[in-house]
């Protein structure tokens, strides 16, 4: 169970690192990499996952997404997946303790794990639900472009 | 927090929200010609979302996601200075931007809260909510009236 403490400090990271973090996230995969934005199906997947779920079980989806076989019309998610677990790995292994300070217990602990696993469960969510309402705007955005140019070249 | 600085918190935000009644007056005209009198229950979501919650960023994904669930959203506004900007971007860029700078410049400039402590970014952060909070009341109630008095002007 976090602490109020705990708690405030996950909704000032939310707002002032995650978010924006989050829009360079998918802004560069989209602009920078030419993904296509995560297709509606993706994106419902692992919003469920992430409200669901223990921080174990998301990372494991994030990963078997990451790993599946996916077809070459289809890179960009395998993209988007791997970029994703890299992300977390790293705000797991590193950025919890060192940048933001927020483990009080002791490491290596059954109650240690599992605070881990709160603390990162609370965080990936609201990453994710960043992550997922950028990424609705740009393919709602490139949806509005390709239909004006079919309009145009109709004319 | 005592209650001397709340007091000087509240007075701060009241007047911020003096200086930005015309934009919030704006943005309700453009929600009027966007959503119309039938996706008033959206304004009303937004305004609820707005009060509740301990996050500006759950006010932005909220504005975002209905930005590109619902075309009328992405909507522009021939009165605008930029014709082709939708009223979700437009609002979340307002919220985003302007505001921010405002609490930035309340912050530093009226209330002496500075930004490198954490209780510090957490108050700048409540003050920029109590903003956003203000803002869209007044943008609302702005809807409101221009959805209602078009509707009797079409009316009459």
């Amino acid at each position: 169970m976090l602490s109020t403490e705990q708690m405030r400090k996950l909704s000032l990271l939310s707002d002032t690192v995650l978010y924006p973090e989050a829009v360079a996230f998918i802004g560069r995969l989209v602009r920078e990499e030419r993904c296509s934005p995560l297709p509606t199906s993706q994106v419902m997947g692992l919003l469920n996952v992430a409200y669901a779920s223990r921080y174990t079980e998301l990372h494991e989806f994030v990963k078997h997404q990451r790993d599946r076989n996916w077809p070459e019309s289809r890179s960009d998610i395998k993209l988007f997946y791997t970029e994703l677990e890299k992300f977390l790995t790293a705000m797991q292994k590193r950025r919890l303790r060192d940048e933001f300070h927020l483990v009080e217990g002791a490491p290596n602990t059954s109650g240690g794990r599992q605070e881990v696993d709160e603390l990162m469960a609370s965080l990936a969510h609201d990453f994710i639900q960043h992550l997922v309402a950028e990424n609705s705007v740009l393919a709602a955005t490139q949806a509005d472009e390709k239909a004006k140019e079919r309009a145009n070249r109709r004319r | 927090m005592k209650t001397g600085d709340e007091m000087k918190i509240i007075r701060e935000v009241s007047n911020q929200a003096e200086y930005f009644y015309a934009d919030a007056v704006k943005l309700g005209n453009h929600a009027a010609h966007a959503l119309k009198a039938s996706h008033r229950s959206q304004m009303t979501s937004l305004e609820t979302i707005a009060e509740s919650t301990l996050k500006t960023s759950d006010v932005l994904d909220y504005v975002k996601k209905q930005t590109a669930r619902f075309p009328y959203w992405r909507q522009g506004f021939p009165q605008h200075s930029k014709p082709d900007e939708g009223f979700g971007e437009r609002l979340k860029n307002y919220l985003e931007g302007e505001l921010a700078k405002r609490r930035d410049s309340i912050c530093s400039t009226r209330l002496g809260i500075g930004d490198k402590t954490e209780a510090d970014q957490q108050e700048r952060r409540r003050i920029h909510l109590l903003l956003m909070r203000q803002f869209i009341r007044q943008m609302v109630v702005q809807y409101e009236y221009e959805v209602s008095t078009g509707s009797k002007k079409r009316e009459s």
